[in-house]
């Protein structure tokens, strides 16, 4: 019987580059800048390193094919390296699988390396594929913002919301992270907005604004995880540990199947009631969450899939300042996606990179108070088709 | 003519037109400074981006389909998109009709259609002709408001209500207009040559010749749909045979264009709505010379009122801009997302193009419909492969579950729409949709499916074809 990895996995380093339009940085040396952090932060020697994990979900146009990139990149010698790819949630599938082989006890210490390099496409936003597959023959080209903005008509439809209620919501995630993105030295977007220049910028695909879409950045982040066993033997005493990590995949229940309204996530529910079980907690145990926060409305209704407001309230809880940095959940106390930035593969281990710190109380001007637990939130693909890993980090003891 | 001939007739009849209508007195002021635009009245049908000739003669078949499935299926057009790829298999496919079908493409000039209608109604087959035009024109040239893009089509049976009683050809090679691949839009020699040269020695004899082989008088006409190689020439036309009945073709011009190929079978399906049983209706195609038909009312016509409507429901719109750049006149930077294109694979076509183009989904064992067919159901208790019986989404009832106005993604004609959509019997698809009018679409708006350009690659001139929902109903025009 399974009894999952809580506290099998400790997290002994960490390191994120600066996030943004880093055209002087290759993702080789992104790779290299968040390795090299982590490694210092481990205080481990490179030749310790028995096993790689490299995401990058957008292989076409930024660091290439397979994991090679980063063997070359790190000089791992003749280690075993793979490239995992799971869309946006590529970040947690790498820490993911250097988590399992830990707790597998095939090694003992692994490297999770999110990179991506978007700035390379010569435009905004993401690239799109150029092979025709049998779904293009019917498939929407629709962006990315286009996708998630499906949530907004189909949640005020609901919950007989008004669009503009729901408007007024998402500027205020966006608000929040502005602040809190500000405060951030490594954030792609580190200026505070106010609420009239979000609610009035530009559309990108109704209802979202240019505001409600986070930004599409250059990055890596690399987590060095270990057994606690091992991180005491290294002299760390109560180290930070995975309390879990659980992913759900939609199988197309979701655009094939009458049941869903379009509202809400359903894969985001299910990995975090997995990830609430496997680390034995609930929602109301978290100190702070880091979310997938692409778009305004995924953060409003990821609050709710991960049960941390009621279905229909997280426009009133985001409103009464419930999730702002001094509210009663913080959430994107780094800004976010909107405004850390979002280079694909790295968001996830950019995610438990703030958790990781917040839980060190080495999170600079942003640190909290208290604590105790926090959950990464990191969804590939679109509401109607997604990837969602949740993890939740915590302290061993 | 002959007691077998006169048994055979037209069961189904009709017209279809892009939603757009350009406005052509506001439109030609954008052409003041130049001196050019003309004295323009009326309105100029339209196609979207995502419109060719094959999908306005798909729509147009759709009004005349009926259950009885045809022997034959024909694709009529001087504008068809591909030079080597069957259009006639393309109708087959879209409009799921049997792969057993026998299938042809007619082009050459705007005859062909009608040259294609005497044809099937001297045979003895149950067909189905489908005419589509968007033809490609010239900013500030005539041809850009004269002509407008649509689409016709006729179904050709034993049991018509519509029945030939009398035809005659002639063959011209009369260059009033050519096209080529070298010249791909329309060049135009003097209109007074073709005025007059074109009536005297093509149209009134060939329509004389087919009074004479009906054995009726002209003033026996009561409708006429008499192409016009130019606006205007029905009165010289009309007065060289004595023939004073009203010419919807003229009619049809005013309200849409000229619409080519697809025009002799559209004016005819407004003359059939108008007739009544007895009245005798001439119909005269021109182009490298003239057919002439003349048909007795004796029954219903499927189709025709839908043509009828057509004509006064869709958008109008006055942006020359816009015009130019949906005709293909203009062709804007539109900035480096434009350069995304997708290479459709003929393997991929080869196993999904007719499910695809047919929007055939599939029901599982317990009744779930879904789209695409899968070898084990979408439906949550499913645990293992299932038979699936195919299933034809395009006339399913639907609604829209989600909805957004896309502005990051190219379109050629922002915003790009999509959104999730619930069909009535089950099925889900997301989808692209089409004909936004002013108000856009909301959620739980009713849709209907209309067959479109689902992918258009360019730089290696290939295109795909797929559903996309547009609004349940047209807004009407002012009058």
């Amino acid at each position: 019987m399974a009894t999952g990895i809580k506290d099998r996995i400790a997290i002994i380093g960490m390191g994120c580059t600066q996030f943004g339009e880093l055209w002087d940085k290759s993702p080789e040396d992104l790779i290299v800048d968040a390795f090299e952090e982590a490694l210092a932060d481990a205080g481990l020697d490179r030749s310790q390193i028995d096993a790689a994990w490299m995401g990058n979900a957008l292989d076409d146009i930024n660091v290439g094919n397979s994991a090679l990139p980063l063997a070359h990149a790190l000089r791992l010698k003749s280690k075993p390296v793979s490239r995992v790819e799971n869309m946006c949630a590529t970040g947690t599938e790498a820490l993911r699988a250097a988590s399992y082989a830990v707790a597998a006890g095939a090694v003992d210490f692994a490297v999770a390396v999110g990179v991506e390099k978007l700035k390379d496409t010569g435009y905004g936003g993401l690239p799109l594929r150029t092979k025709g597959l049998a779904n293009d023959l019917w498939m929407p080209y629709g962006s990315a913002p286009g996708t998630f903005a499906q949530l907004a008509g189909a949640y005020t439809a609901r919950h007989g919301l008004a669009a503009e209620d729901l408007k007024r919501a998402m500027a205020h995630v966006s608000w929040k992270s502005h602040q809190n993105g500000a405060l951030n030295p490594k954030a792609h977007l580190r200026k505070s907005v106010d609420m009239e220049t979000i609610l009035n910028a530009p559309m990108i695909a109704d209802p979202l604004g240019l505001f409600d879409c986070c930004g599409v950045s250059d990055g890596a982040a690399c987590a060095i995880v270990t057994t606690p066993e091992i991180a005491k033997s290294l002299g760390i005493a109560n180290p930070v540990t995975v309390k879990a990590i659980q992913l759900s995949a939609s199988h197309g229940w979701e655009a094939g199947y009458s049941e869903w309204d379009g509202a809400f996530v359903r894969n985001t529910r299910e990995a975090a009631k997995n990830a609430y079980a496997e680390a034995g907690i609930g929602a109301n145990d978290l100190s702070l969450t880091e979310v997938h926060d692409c778009f305004s409305i995924t953060e409003l209704v990821t609050m709710e899939d991960l049960g941390l407001s009621a279905d229909g309230r997280a426009i009133f809880d985001i409103l009464d300042g419930r999730y702002d940095r001094d509210g009663a959940m913080p959430c994107q106390s780094d800004g976010g996606l909107k405004c850390f930035g979002h280079p694909v593969g790295a968001s996830g281990l950019r995610m438990a990179y703030e958790i990781y710190g917040q839980l060190q109380g080495r999170a600079g001007d942003r640190q909290l108070a208290k604590v105790d637990f926090g959950l990464t939130h990191n969804l590939g693909g679109q509401p109607a088709n997604s990837v969602a890993a949740v993890s939740i980090l915590g302290r061993l003891n | 003519m002959s007691e077998e001939i006169c048994r055979r007739g037209i069961s189904g009849l009709s017209g279809y037109l892009p939603m757009l209508r350009l406005d052509r007195t506001s439109a030609a002021k954008a052409l003041r400074f130049a001196g050019l635009g003309g004295r323009n009245a009326g309105y100029r049908s339209t196609a979207g981006w995502d419109e060719d000739a094959l999908t306005l003669a798909a729509e147009a078949a759709r009004n005349v389909l009926g259950t009885a499935q045809p022997d034959r299926v024909c694709f009529a057009s001087t504008s068809a998109p591909f030079f080597e790829r069957g259009h006639a298999p393309l109708l087959v496919d879209a409009l799921a009709l049997p792969p057993q079908t026998r299938t042809i493409d007619v082009a050459g000039c705007r005859r062909c259609a009608v040259s294609a209608l005497l044809d099937a109604l001297l045979g003895s087959d149950d067909s189905l002709i489908a005419v589509g035009e968007k033809r490609p024109v010239p900013a500030g040239s005539n041809f850009q408001f004269a002509w407008g893009d649509g689409g016709s089509a006729v179904r050709v049976s034993d049991e018509g209500g519509a029945q030939l009683v009398g035809h005659a050809s002639s063959s011209h090679d009369f260059v009033d207009i050519y096209s080529s691949r070298e010249h791909p839009s329309p060049y135009g020699y003097e209109e007074r040559f073709v005025k007059e040269t074109a009536t005297r020695d093509i149209i009134a004899p060939t329509i004389k010749a087919a009074l004479t082989d009906a054995g009726i008088a002209a003033d026996d006409i009561d409708h006429a749909c008499v192409i016009e190689p130019l606006p205007g020439m029905w009165r010289a036309i009309g007065k060289a045979c004595g023939i004073t009945a009203p010419n919807h073709a003229s009619e049809l011009s005013a309200a849409a264009g000229d619409l080519g190929a697809a025009h002799p079978l559209f004016s005819l399906a407004m003359a059939v709505d108008a007739a009544k049983p007895g009245d005798k209706i001439l119909l005269a195609g021109f182009g490298s010379g003239c057919d002439a038909l003349i048909f007795e009312m004796s029954g219903p016509v499927a189709g025709t009122e839908q043509a009828r409507q057509a004509l006064t429901h869709g958008l109008i719109f006055n942006d020359y801009v816009r015009f130019i750049s949906l005709t293909g006149a203009l062709d804007l930077d539109w900035g480096v997302r434009s350069e995304f294109e997708q290479k459709a694979q003929a393997t991929v076509l080869h196993r999904n193009g007719r499910d695809t183009i047919g929007f055939i989904g599939g029901r599982d064992t317990k009744g779930s419909v879904q789209f695409p067919k899968s070898r084990i159901p979408v439906r949550p208790d499913a645990d293992g492969p299932e038979p699936m019986e195919d299933v034809r989404l395009v006339d399913v009832p639907a609604k829209l579950v989600s909805v957004t106005a896309d502005r990051l993604n190219f379109t050629p004609d922002p915003p790009f729409w999509f959104g999730l959509v619930q069909f009535e019997n089950g099925a889900r698809v997301m989808m692209e949709f089409t004909d936004a009018d002013d108000e856009g679409f909301s959620v739980g708006d009713e849709v209907t499916m209309r067959l479109r350009i689902k992918s258009h690659n360019k730089s290696r001139g290939f295109r795909t074809y797929f559903w996309k929902a547009g609004p349940l109903r047209r807004p009407a025009m002012e009058a």
